[in-house]
């Protein structure tokens, strides 16, 4: 009996603060939006249960896809999120080796730091960014000071400035999944490869990346899901021609109160990043049975 | 497996015919370090390895000739490993240098040294490839074209019997079956010399007496010089041609396993290979190749045969075999080398018991009787007062 508590426990978690929300908001994307309280009809009556769904439908699906900006909005945080993986990725996969193959016992501090950045606000250190990379900001200041530019750079409210605020503030989700998969691959490894007359880049490439997979599609899937439908970092960073999913979202639900419309946005987007979820499920999954 | 026969020629080329295989017994023709003429294939000129402030090599010269199987021996930290690292490239020596076929291959990094391939003591299987691609990666390093490596790769499996396995990975195989891949993945470069780093310490007692006569067996086949790194003396006498006892970063003694036994240079040694008693003593007089010793333990006086120069008063330690200890409830009617004492302790083994007995001065001597049904007498048991004695051949004088 007990037992049945214990493994209840999360599914209830679950229904209570997902499934449940998340058919509240699937219902508000087959409504219509009213200048009432709350904004939208039909508004749930166990009265006229068969008036209300026929009240219900898919029009606001179908605007989605015969606005432009819907569907571009989509694409580009795709395609924003897809590109700040990558530099994440490059950024993040030198730092994860080298914490790897530090002695031992560095390991613990090198971990720390990479997790000190939590202790502040992800808010703050987003607007932190701002200050760096304003016109009349760190960066600039630096850069003018030495004499490497003669002209600030135009950073700060550009797609640019997003990427730069993706990879700082997800740095860490790619580093921790790919620092414990290289942990795991014994130095022996590459000895064995070099042995056999591998030299060491090439032994690289042919046994520590592959082995390290797991930890970058881990890596990549932890960056790339909340990346695009980020809505502080290009609020914050990014420029008008910056266009996201999240700000187009928000704008919706705040800016024009339709929160059928912002709610199918939504749902468009979850089902968007279920593929990915489904891909990284799988992936470890295999992991845990190859060992 | 005609091609693993047939070793290329020495870079001296001067290696002389060889008269057919050696074999097993310790005792063959094989003993190619006596031969002045002939040049090693390993050296180790004056090789040391610090680690910090700890020193894992001193000063370690030592050569290896084409064609042993030449064991490093000794307890764990004592420098063999790093020897052995030294030779494939993974550690470089701090002073010295290391010398294959004549040539100073010291500076070169490990995928340069194509002469040298290493099993692991991990076995340092790639698990995201099947046993095929493990063994052929050594050969797709070198850029050999496809069929080439496929037809090594299954020569090399033949060998080892793994064919069964090609398409497995190393996590759907058995301790013995990666043994054998990580064996096979070396051997299918045909290097001239194989390392072996504890090649066996992860298997059974009875799985790895199995694979020691497999290892010796592809080594004759292969005509490789095999050089094994293990801390398993039993395992060391049954496959060597040469042993080195290792002890705290310094080579002891380098001899065949017949000579480590019979004739170890010191108590480390004797004690590290087999059982031995060690008397301690004096030495009171030395007669024709005959030195007499006086024993700590009282009234004992020990003769020996031994060509051990040494001098009248020098402390000397008599090392014997429990063998060669007979031991019996009457007095033997010879004088020499007879210690009298009671017995401490019965260790029966089956065909053979030990019998521990207790002399005096808290000494005690080990003799080993084999249980053959014409042993005389009535048995020796606990507490007896039995008489021991061994032939004056039989003790060897240690000098440290």
């Amino acid at each position: 009996m007990r037992r049945w508590y214990v493994i209840a426990a999360p599914y209830i978690w679950l229904l209570l603060f997902f499934l449940i929300p998340f058919f509240i908001v699937f219902k508000l994307s087959l409504s219509d939006m009213a200048r009432a309280m709350p904004p939208y009809v039909p508004v749930f009556d166990m009265s006229g249960l068969a008036n209300f769904f026929s009240q219900l439908d898919f029009e606001n699906y179908t605007f989605l896809l015969s606005d432009p900006l819907y569907i571009n909005a989509y694409t580009s945080s795709l395609k924003i999120a897809a590109v700040a993986t990558m530099f994440t990725l490059l950024v993040g996969y030198p730092i994860a080796y080298g914490m790897a193959r530090a002695p031992r016992e560095w390991r613990p501090t090198l971990m720390m730091l990479v997790i000190l950045p939590f202790w502040t606000s992800f808010l703050i250190r987003v607007y932190a960014w701002i200050g760096i990379l304003k016109k009349e900001g760190l960066l600039n200041l630096f850069l003018m000071n030495y004499g490497i530019i003669s002209e600030p750079l135009n950073i700060m409210n550009t797609t640019t400035a997003v990427y730069i605020g993706i990879v700082y503030s997800y740095l860490p989700f790619m580093i921790l999944p790919l620092y414990s998969s290289l942990e795991k691959i014994s130095p022996a490894l590459n000895e064995a490869a070099e042995d056999l007359g591998s030299p060491p880049w090439r032994a690289f490439w042919q046994v520590t990346f592959p082995l390290s997979m797991p930890g970058v599609i881990a890596g990549c899937l932890l960056v790339f899901i909340p990346a695009t439908g980020e809505f502080v970092i290009p609020d914050l960073l990014g420029g008008s021609e910056t266009l996201m999913i999240g700000k187009t979202l928000w704008s919706e639900f705040f800016n024009n109160s339709d929160w059928p419309v912002s709610s199918a946005v939504a749902v468009v987007l979850l089902l968007a990043l279920v593929v990915p979820i489904v891909v990284f499920q799988r992936m470890q999954q295999r992991e845990r049975e190859a060992v | 497996m005609s091609e693993f026969a047939s070793p290329p020629a020495t870079a001296t080329g001067a290696a002389p015919p060889r008269s057919g295989p050696r074999s097993f017994a310790p005792q063959s023709g094989f003993s190619p370090w006596k031969d002045p003429s002939q040049a090693p294939i390993v050296r180790f000129d004056n090789v040391t390895k610090q680690f910090g402030d700890f020193v894992a090599v001193k000063s370690c010269t030592l050569d290896i000739y084409e064609r042993e199987f030449f064991a490093l021996l000794g307890p764990s930290g004592c420098g063999k490993s790093t020897l052995l690292r030294m030779l494939a490239g993974f550690e470089q020596p701090t002073d010295g240098r290391i010398m294959v076929q004549g040539k100073d291959i010291t500076a070169l990094p490990p995928y340069e040294r194509s002469d040298v391939n290493m099993m692991f003591q991990s076995y340092a299987l790639f698990p995201h490839m099947t046993v095929e691609s493990n063994i052929g990666f050594g050969l797709r390093q070198e850029g050999m074209p496809k069929g080439e490596i496929a037809a090594r790769v299954e020569e090399a499996m033949a060998m080892v019997e793994l064919k069964p396995f090609a398409k497995r990975k190393p996590n759907q195989l058995s301790g013995g079956q990666q043994q054998r891949v990580a064996l096979a993945r070396a051997i299918a470069k045909k290097p001239r010399i194989m390392l072996l780093d504890e090649p066996l310490g992860a298997l059974d007692k009875k799985l790895r007496q199995q694979a020691q006569f497999e290892l010796m067996r592809i080594q004759e086949s292969t005509g490789t010089t095999f050089i094994i790194v293990t801390h398993d003396q039993e395992e060391a006498m049954t496959v060597a041609s040469r042993i080195a006892v290792m002890d705290k970063g310094n080579i002891i003694q380098v001899a065949t396993p017949n000579d480590i036994y019979e004739a170890p240079k010191s108590r480390y040694v004797a004690g590290f290979i087999g059982d031995v008693n060690v008397l301690e003593g004096k030495v009171s007089g030395i007669t024709d190749g005959v030195i007499d010793i006086e024993g700590a333990v009282s009234g004992c006086h020990y003769k020996t045969r031994s060509n051990e120069p040494v001098s009248i008063g020098q402390q000397v330690w008599l090392a014997i075999r429990p063998e060669k200890v007979r031991i019996t409830h009457d007095k033997p009617q010879s004088a020499i080398n007879v210690v009298n004492g009671k017995v401490d302790d019965v260790g029966y083994l089956g065909s053979i018991s030990h019998y521990h007995v207790k002399i005096g001065n808290g000494q005690r001597v080990t003799a080993l009787r084999a249980n053959t049904a014409m042993t005389v007498g009535p048995p020796i048991s606990w507490e007896d007062d039995v008489w021991m004695d061994w032939p004056t051949e039989a003790g060897i004088i240690l000098t440290s």
